[in-house]
């Protein structure tokens, strides 16, 4: 059979079009974006090059793939370094691009072959073209972690509240936790976690029916400190639930303290007020925004609680709400009736009607349509005096959450990132779809950033043990027994940190008070404490505690918080000399020492003044701090002057021959 | 010295033990050996000797089943490539599937391949059926091949499901979620039906080595050994069949 001619020039068009077809995959393989990459890599190492040899080691590099095999990490592999070649090579500091060397930190350079690139990164570490590497392309798996963010990947291994070096993760956890997002919302490690807020069952004893409406409308726009989010709650709402809220019965105990409160009469409110400065509420309130802020805004309190109910709370905060952060003081019966005088005298609202804090006449329909949105908004997962009702969804994935598996609704102006998503549904919680029930927190846009950072933080697949840092943490942190329940009395813990738990509101951890100061002095501390650093506003309250409690805790930090690696005795086994103060005066006086420390007359303001040093420091705990300030403090400014043992110790000696008194003038009555 | 000359190597290759085991007729062009080279054959042997030339027209066949039959086996050598880079475990198989083609030489040609081709599978065997059908090609005494083409086709559609699962990507999970869920509501066999397959009640990584077993071994060895059978009804049924002709009387054959 004859072929006819057309068909033969199809078949002959065919075969040729065929053979292209076939020579474009491994045209295509041939020219691979990161060929030419790495022989610009090595022209560029060759003329930065400070020798031949060194150029000569850069232009016999063969062209192909690297990559850094972590068996042991999730089995990761991350070809990063194909195209991104300076990072470890000091030759291309200040490189452009693609090819720069790495910031240092505290694990670069030294861990790219523990870490690899994208268990701090994000993104695709198998992946050798920037698009598919980066996560920009369409379908190419999650993108990598935004640079603001990028604190998110120290999260994953160091699971502690706070890391060092991340400040901006540390800020986000603590605020995560601040906001008590683990109330409504499961996360690894915290699920025992129980928000602070008062139970409800004494706000009917604390305040009125108008303040209580005024508060749900806008916690944070009444106290600036407030914990509690604003959950847009419309008027009819509030109405429902400040009716439901005064229908709960308040227990006996708490309304016979409130009403025997009541039946007292006004105390002296000019000595209420020297007692409110002694105790100093403003290392933990506000007064007008001045002050620590972890604790409510004091300016316009009277206005939002009632006299007997002051009363009654500051005398036992704990019996009021078990969670509070606030101490019980030791204040006699007359003192607080005094300090209560001094706050509904100042602290008011003097705009607010005069009907601010008359109890509510309970409608039965309207507290059981209350009582139903209670559950609806989720109060019941802070507002509970037990096991928190987590309305939220689990958190523990969040952060390896595809941003193709998000729910954007209707917003148009949000980026289809995971970072973005979680911007947007911080700032405005229910604007990301239909029916939502979480509120809005006020975060600033720093605050924002840092709780994304910590949500980022929460990666979907558990980090290996042996790359999890975790804080070591004591047994037993706070002893049981009598010195417990004073620990719990004055909740030393509010303030104070102990291991890695604790509040931020102190800068001094008692975890080695024992091995730091003298016992003699932390007893009487505590019954008159004063500013320790003259440039910090917070300092302890004056708790007004008994001898015997200040004895007993100052006993109990010389037997328990200690540090075995802090001698009792450094002077032991050395040489006379290193105990000499003559010397060690020098040393004092050649570092300047004085630019931070009042010693004498003169000094600077920033470190604590040491003419009462020797009476409060053992010789073994300024030795250690001399050796290494950061060691015991890692934020702290103190320079490490390497100075040798012997040196250390002629300070050490110096510094214990300084015993005055403090100045009365300075103590705790300013 | 006598000059070398091509024909006495060409006649002493021809004359020698092995090449006459192997090729076993004369070179004389007469039907007999155009017979004997189909015939002794073993890969050829399948295909007629003569084929009529209207069965050769563009409009007979569409060449629908040539084409099946080429993409079946572009899917085979693409697939045996495929396997060397493929683990079919739940923390290797996309991962595998991300190593191919980022990494591998020529990896998503051969993957891309794969994909083209068992789609252009799917689509010649039904297009093919359809031509057998409107042609009345399922007639006596084509009934048998028929049948045979319709089990060629349940195996296409069962090879291309069981390769759906093997990236193990989230399309693959929830196409054999909902694909198995639809099997269970089958009458009395569908559940148990449903555990077989999956190997357990859940798609699982027992699923995907269930899936990988069939879809590389025991479904590839059906089709080949229908597809076998399938070709050489073709020629015992006396080739092609192109549209109905008035007479009928060359279509008899025993």
């Amino acid at each position: 059979m004859e072929i006819p001619v057309p068909l033969r020039r199809l078949f002959a068009i065919t075969s040729i079009l065929f053979f292209v077809v076939l020579a474009i995959s491994p045209l295509k393989n041939a020219l691979r974006p990161y060929r030419s990459i790495q022989r610009e890599y090595a022209r560029l190492g060759a003329a930065r090059a400070k020798s031949q040899k060194v150029a000569q080691t850069y232009q016999s590099r063969s062209v192909a793939i690297q990559q850094i095999w972590l068996p042991g990490l999730q089995n990761r592999v991350d070809r990063c370094t194909t195209c991104h070649l300076g990072v470890q090579d000091e030759n291309m500091a200040g490189a452009p691009g693609v090819f720069r060397l790495h910031s240092r930190s505290f694990h670069t350079p030294k861990d790219f072959d523990r870490f690899g690139c994208t268990s701090c990164h994000g993104g695709q570490g198998l992946a050798t073209l920037e698009e598919d590497a980066h996560g920009h392309a369409e379908n190419a798996g999650s993108p990598m972690t935004p640079l603001p963010f990028i604190e998110s990947g120290c999260g994953r291994c160091h699971t502690g509240e706070q890391v060092a070096g991340a400040a901006i993760l540390s800020k986000g956890r603590k605020l995560m936790e601040k906001a008590g997002c683990f109330s409504c919302h499961l996360v690894k490690g915290h699920e025992g976690f129980r928000s602070e807020a008062p139970p409800l069952e004494s706000i009917a004893l604390k305040t009125g029916g108008e303040a209580l409406k005024r508060w749900l409308k806008d916690p944070k726009g009444l106290d600036p400190n407030a914990s509690m989010p604003n959950f847009r709650l419309a008027d009819a709402d509030i109405e429902a639930l400040t009716h439901f809220i005064f229908n709960t019965k308040p227990s006996r105990l708490l309304s016979e303290k409130v009403s025997s409160a009541g039946a007292e009469k006004l105390g002296d409110a000019v000595n209420g007020k020297k007692i409110f400065a002694e105790a100093r509420c403003i290392s933990c309130h506000t007064l007008e925004g001045k002050g620590n802020g972890s604790a409510p805004e004091l300016s316009k309190v009277a206005s939002r609680a009632t006299q007997p109910w002051l009363l009654a709370f500051i005398r036992d905060p704990q019996a009021f709400n078990p969670r509070t952060r606030m101490p019980r003081f030791g204040f006699s019966e007359a003192d607080t009736r005094d300090v209560v005088a001094y706050i509904v005298s100042e602290f008011k609202d003097f705009e607010a009607p005069p009907d601010m804090l008359n109890p509510v006449h309970v409608n039965q329909t309207l507290a059981e349509k209350g009582q139903k949105l209670f559950r609806q908004f989720g109060c019941t997962a802070c507002h509970t005096s037990d096991a928190a009702d987590r309305i939220g969804p689990e958190l523990n994935r969040i952060g390896d959450k595809r941003a193709a598996s998000l729910d954007f609704g209707k917003r148009k102006d949000v980026k289809h990132t995971l970072p973005a998503w979680l911007q947007a549904k911080l700032e405005d919680p229910r604007s990301l779809g239909q029916g939502l029930k979480m509120p809005a927190y006020g975060f600033s846009p720093e605050e924002n950033r840092a709780v994304v950072t910590a949500l980022l933080s929460l990666g979907a697949e558990p980090v290996p043990d042996r790359y999890q840092h975790q804080p070591a943490t004591r047994a037993s942190l706070v002893p049981g027994g009598a010195v417990g329940a004073l620990f719990e009395r004055y909740r030393c813990l509010s303030c104070h940190q102990i291991g890695d738990k604790g509040g931020d509101i102190s800068t001094a951890p008692l975890t080695a008070e024992g091995s730091k100061v003298k016992k003699d002095w932390v007893a009487e501390y505590l019954l008159l404490s004063y500013t320790i650093r003259p440039i910090l506003t917070d300092r302890m309250p004056v708790f007004r505690m008994t001898k015997e409690e200040a004895a007993l805790l100052a006993n109990a930090f010389e037997t328990f918080y200690l540090d075995p690696s802090i001698p009792e005795d450094p002077f032991a086994g050395q040489p006379a000399s290193s105990r000499d103060p003559a010397e060690g005066k020098h040393i004092f006086d050649t570092l300047g020492c004085k630019a931070c420390h009042i010693q004498g007359e003169k000094g600077g303001y920033y470190g604590p003044p040491l003419n009462e040093a020797g009476r409060r420091l053992k010789p073994g705990w300024t030795y250690s701090w001399l050796k290494s300030p950061q060691r015991w403090r890692a934020d702290v400014r103190c320079p490490n002057y390497g100075l040798t043992d012997a040196d250390a110790l002629k300070l050490t000696s110096f510094l214990q021959t300084l015993v005055q008194k403090p100045n009365s003038a300075k103590g705790g009555g300013r | 010295m006598s000059t070398f000359q091509l024909s006495t190597l060409t006649t002493w290759i021809r004359s020698s033990a092995v090449y006459r085991s192997i090729v076993r007729h004369g070179v004389a062009d007469t039907n007999r050996n155009r017979s004997l080279i189909i015939f002794e054959n073993l890969f050829l042997h399948v295909h007629p000797v003569k084929v009529r030339e209207k069965t050769l027209k563009f409009s007979h066949t569409y060449w629908l089943g040539g084409i099946t039959l080429v993409a079946s086996f572009v899917l085979i050598a693409t697939g045996i490539l495929l396997m060397f880079y493929y683990h079919p475990s739940v923390p290797q198989a996309y991962r595998d599937m991300k190593e191919l083609m980022f990494v591998v030489d020529n990896g998503v040609f051969y993957r891309n391949m794969h994909r083209w081709a068992a789609h252009l599978m799917v689509l010649g065997a039904m297009l093919h059926m359809l031509r057998v059908f409107y042609h009345r090609a399922y007639q006596p005494p084509r009934q048998f091949n028929w049948v045979v083409g319709v089990i060629l086709l349940l195996i296409t559609l069962l090879l291309s499901y069981t390769g759906y699962l093997l990236p193990w990507d989230q399309l693959a999970f929830w196409g054999v979620s909902v694909g198995t869920n639809m099997a269970k509501e089958a009458p009395l066999i569908g559940k148990p039906l449903r555990f077989l397959l999956l190997g357990g009640n859940i798609v699982s990584e027992n699923a995907l080595l269930r899936f990988y077993v069939l879809h590389c071994v025991v479904l590839p060895t059906a089709l080949l050994l229908f597809l076998s059978v399938h070709i050489w009804r073709i020629r015992k049924d006396g080739g092609v069949q192109g549209p109905p002709e008035k007479a009928s009387s060359d279509e008899v054959e025993s």
